[in-house]
Formats: structure tokens, sequence, C-alpha cells
């Protein structure tokens, strides 16, 4: 093995470790071929009558979709395939679906029709490339780069399957991270309105300034009063509670609002135009 | 340097030659909406002691805040038009509806679910939440009141809420969470006991206890095995599975697994490719399992959740009726595997 090749087997080996190691669901995996590791390309026959091989070395992304006919979770899966094979027309993306050839053909064509993918079906046969690279589940979707190294291994799931997917794709196209992936695999909790840190302190503020606005003030202050109840660190609660005491002629009680919304917020125009204000009112000569 | 240093290094140096997420394309056009089968009343209760809720603006009395007049008895049309109005209050719905997966009602109208003066329901609903939200979806309706076995999720606390965010979320089926995260959340405790009052498990402990999982369960999708709605099958199932240890072989009882699992792996007596649990050619599945009268089913060896053992391997299996269990001390080789006495004497099977 002469230098150069000892050394892309280095960083081929260092490549495929940390892949491995970081990459999201890592534990997951064909049984014979893991993440990080290389799937060997193989020309099949296909469905209508051509030959097509599985990895290409023209593409960034290989996308493999194993099924099988009469099957609910298998045509799911290709719907949303072929959704997903739209959506990257024209990109560096091979596609290919792989059947087992003990299926009918006819079987297997009206799945396709059916579910609407244009990729090449590749036939199966004798299951060779099932027992090669150890494919256990239907349907599963492998991802793999140019050099066909396994990038990614998706089994189907209910929710977030083409998400999941089409992620995995952008990555190996180069336009995402891993961080990205990782958001898509734990996507935030999805908080109800009174959940979302600082929502009902805000709704407050909002009604009171309203509120303001209509020189309603006792009705404000009650507003400001409930938005620092629910989060007393709300700068704006404060400014608001100021601003509607200094209304009312409150001066003396306004100041420490607005000094407290100041040391919340230093940078807070309005809690220093309100004390300016109050100042105003307080300096000898003010009316 | 370690290696995990070196990775951490590699991986951000990665992340920063790589270029930023690209905003999402899968974004979800409006579908057509359902229409609600009830009457729904945009103005305030007649009697409004009756209320559970109030809106804060019309409890404050001043209909200038939504309305382009103060005077209750003629207040005129609405200041602006649309969810615009809402949303000038409640900011917070400036994030909630740029989530990927919005609910149609709530992006067309927020007053299709809320009346925006008072209500008899909490939240402002027209209806009671559960009722609202069947009303329009009605295949769910059938599935909760025709099912066999019932999910208390859908009857206690927030009911449909539990599990879903009505307005939007990051994740398909307006779920708060992943179904993982959101099963877990509940099934996470011994409290939670089964219609019967049989306790469920705690998967928290068992998860913790056993760390190699079945594919669904590290992919976070409990739906791939289970209905949350409710069913016709034991624990709610999306197939059956039989309960028993020897059952005769039909590949129909196994439907929960061929949902995944290729059935050609039970099928096949001889095969180099379709399983490894094989003694050269010769399928040790097939062997277990495929019998007309005892066959072997898939839960009298394998853990469906977790197990300590690879691939799925249980402890041990019951034995005889008075609970006893032998343990299988299965042990991986490089080229197969080995069941100490268990069932059978000690055997050996390898691939090659």
């Amino acid at each position: 093995m002469d230098t150069h090749a000892r050394r892309r087997l280095f960083w081929g080996i260092l490549g495929g470790t940390l892949l491995g190691a970081l990459w999201p669901l890592g534990g997951l995996a064909f049984a014979n071929v893991e993440v990080g590791q290389k799937v060997e390309s193989a020309e099949l026959p296909t469905l209508d009558g051509g030959r097509e091989v599985l990895v290409s070395g023209k593409a960034l992304a290989n996308v493999f979709v194993f099924f099988r006919p009469h099957h609910d979770h298998s045509m799911e899966t290709l719907r949303a395939m072929a959704a997903c094979e739209k959506e990257f027309d024209g990109r560096a993306v091979h596609w290919v679906a792989v059947v087992s050839d003990s299926h009918a053909r006819d079987d297997v064509r009206a799945a396709v029709a059916e579910a609407g993918i244009r990729m090449p079906v590749l036939l199966d046969e004798g299951d060779r490339l099932y027992g090669k690279l150890g494919v256990r589940l239907h349907p599963v979707v492998g991802i793999a780069d140019d050099a066909g190294s396994l990038l990614a291994y998706v089994p189907f799931r209910k929710i977030n399957y083409c998400d999941m997917i089409r992620v995995r794709i952008r990555y190996a196209l180069h336009e995402v991270d891993l961080a990205a992936i990782e958001r898509v695999d734990h996507p935030p909790k999805a908080l109800f309105p009174n959940e979302v840190p600082g929502a009902v302190a805000s709704r407050r503020v909002s009604l009171g300034e309203m509120f303001l606005k209509s020189r309603q003030w006792t009705k404000a202050a009650d507003q400001a009063r409930a938005a620092i109840e629910s989060d007393p660190t709300v700068a704006a609660g404060h400014v608001l509670l100021g601003r509607a005491l200094a209304g009312q002629g409150k001066c003396a009680q306004a100041l420490p609002a607005f000094d407290r919304a100041l040391a919340l917020d230093p940078g807070s125009s309005a809690a220093a135009e309100g004390k300016q204000g109050c100042a105003a009112r307080k300096a000898p000569g003010a009316r | 340097m370690t290696s995990r240093q070196l990775a951490l290094l590699l991986a951000g140096a990665a992340a920063l030659a790589l270029p930023g997420p690209v905003p999402d394309a899968s974004a979800q056009e409006p579908k057509a909406l359902r229409k609600h089968s009830f009457k729904v009343n945009p103005g305030p209760l007649a009697a409004p002691g009756n209320a559970v809720s109030t809106h804060a603006p019309f409890e404050a009395g001043d209909c200038s805040i939504c309305h382009v007049h103060a005077d209750p008895r003629k207040p005129g049309p609405l200041s602006t038009s649309g969810n615009a109005l809402c949303t000038s209050c409640h900011e917070e719905f400036q994030e909630i509806m740029r989530r990927p997966h919005q609910h149609p009602p709530a992006v067309e109208s927020c007053l299709h679910c809320h009346n925006a003066h008072n209500s008899r329901e909490r939240k402002l609903l027209h209806v009671e939440l559960a009722a609202g939200c069947k009303d329009c979806h009605r295949s769910i309706k059938d599935i909760v009141e025709r099912s066999k076995v019932r999910h208390g999720a859908l009857e206690q606390g927030a009911k449909c809420a539990n599990c879903h965010n009505p307005h939007g979320s990051s994740v398909e089926k307006l779920l708060i969470q992943l179904p993982f995260d959101q099963c877990v959340g509940c099934h996470a405790q011994e409290v939670v006991r089964d219609d019967k009052g049989t306790a469920l498990t705690n998967f928290k402990k068992l998860l913790d206890e056993n760390k190699v999982w079945h594919a669904p369960v590290q992919a976070r999708d409990c739906s791939a095995c289970h209905l949350p709605h409710g069913g016709d099958n034991f624990r709610l199932l999306v197939a059956g599975y039989p309960a028993a240890f020897y059952s005769p072989f039909d590949a129909a009882n196994y439907a929960l697994c061929f949902g995944c699992h290729n059935e050609k792996v039970v099928s096949e007596p001889e095969t180099r490719t379709l399983t490894n649990f094989r003694d050269g050619s010769r399928n040790l599945h097939f062997l277990h399992v495929n019998k007309a009268d005892r066959g072997r089913t898939c839960r009298a060896c394998h853990e469906v959740h977790a197990s300590r053992q690879p691939h799925h391997v249980r402890d041990g299996v019951p034995y005889g009726s008075r609970g006893w269990v032998l343990q299988i001390n299965y042990t991986r080789t490089p080229t197969g595997g080995r069941c100490a006495k268990t069932c059978h004497e000690l055997k050996t099977y390898a691939r090659d």
C-alpha cells in the first residue's frame, strides 16, 4: 500500500469512527453495514428492464429506499419519497428503490404507480443485496455519500419521517450541518401560549398600553401589576406601571417603577423618558 | 489531546466550515377546512354570570380595545381584521404560528374555536375542548368511541391537548413532542394503570435498566407499534401479537412484527441472507417459529422494548404455570452465538 493509499485509509477510518460516534441515531444501522462504513456499489436489473447502479459517484447523496409491495408502511414511505424526490429535482441526488425479486412484478409496478415515485426500482435477485447489507426491516432508507460511505440509516417511523430523511439528504448535499439534523431529530416542545416564557406578562403589558392610550390609568396600572406578578423581570411591565402612576399624578410612586425598569433594561428609552417626565414635574416651577 | 477532545474539535471545525441551516422548504400548504357542526356565537353570553372564562378586554368593559367604539351598546366593527387583532396582544403567537406544522383553523381565524368575549368553557372555547376537536376530526371520534381498548390520555386532564397543541408544533400531527417523549412523559411512573386496573410499565425505569433498545424505541416512535387514540388489540397494538409462549405458526399472528420485519425470516427454511440467526444456511428463526403445533412466538425469545442481551433476547423465558423463569444465557460469538442450557441443552450456531 503506497503512502497516499495509507493516508486515505487512515482518514477514512477516522472519519467513519467520528461520524458513527457523532451522528444522531448512530446506534441504528443495517445489520452488516454501519454508519460510516462503505456500501459497495452494484449494478442491478431494474423493474423496467434496464440496469442501474446502487451508488453513483456523480451524486453527492445516494438514497436507497428498501420496500415491499402490499405493505402499508412501505406505501406510506414511497408516497413520502415521491414528494421528496420532486423537492430535490435538479440536485445531485441519486435515488433508487430496492425490492426483492421474489415479489410479483405486477405487484411492484402497482405499488410504484400508486406511490408515484420516478426513481429506478432495482430488483434484488435472490435477496443478495438485502443479505449483503443486512436489511432486516421494511421500509428503510439508507443515504450514502458520493464515495458510498453510509451517512444515514433511517427505518420507518410514523412521525416526522420525511423531515428526518430530507435533512439527512441536505446534509449529504452540504446544505446543512449536523446541528440541523439534531434539531429535526429533537424538535423543541410545542409550548402552549401560557407556557411561552414571558407571554402572559407581555399580553398584560399590551392590554395595559391600550388603556394608557385611552387614559384609563387605573386599568393600565392593574394590567401592569398583573404583568409584574406574572414575570417580575419584564422591564416593560415596570415601565407601564410607572407611566400609569405618572398619568395619575403619582410621580413619587412612579419613579421607583421606572428605576426598576432601568435596572432590568438599562437601554429602556421609555423608562428614561418617564423618569425625566416625573423629574420635570417635581422640578421648581413645574406645573 | 484525548480522542473525545479531538472529536469535539473536528466536529466544531466541521460545523464552522459548513453553511448555516437553510430555511425549511416543507412549510405546510393551507388545507381545506372542515366545518364545525355546532353553531358558533361570536357575541357575548346572554347571561355573563354563566361564564367560566372571560376575555380581559371584555371584562374591562372597554370595547374600543378591539372595536372602533367603546360603547358596549354600539361597539361597531373590529378595529383590525383577522388574527392580527388577537396577536397584537397575544404576541407569543408570532412564534407559535411560525412552527412548521400549523392547525389550519388557527391559521384562518382564532374565532373558529374561541369566543372573543366570554364562554361557558375554559380558554374561551366555544365548546368543551375534546368535543370541539372531535366535531371536526370525526374519524378520530369514531376510533375513540368504537375501540375495545381505550387510551386514558384521551379522557383525562387536558384530553386531546395532553398530546396535541391545537395551534402549531414542530412535530407532525401537531404533537407537542415526538411520540416517545410524549408517551414516556406519562408512562414513567408506577401509578399509570390500564382500564382493568393493571399497572403499566414504567418505561423510564425499564429503558434505564435495559440498554439494548428496539429500533422503534431508538427512533422514538411508539406510534410505529401502538395506536394512541384507541384500538382493538391488547395494549393498543397496531396489529395482532400473540400473548402466549407457543402458538401454531400463522403469519397473520405476527402482523405487528411483520409491519417492519421481513416475514420471509420465518418462512424460508434455508437462507444465507435473511437472518444472522442461522447455522450455516439453516434458518433458526424458521426452526423455532414455523411449527404447526408448538411454534415459539416472537415474545418467547425477544423483549419488545428493551433488553440487556443483544438482539433483544430476553433474560429468561417463563416455564410452567408457577412463574419460574428459565435463564436464556445467550452469548454472541464472532460468527454466531449460543444459548446455554435453557429450553434445550447448550446449542451453538455459526453462520460460516
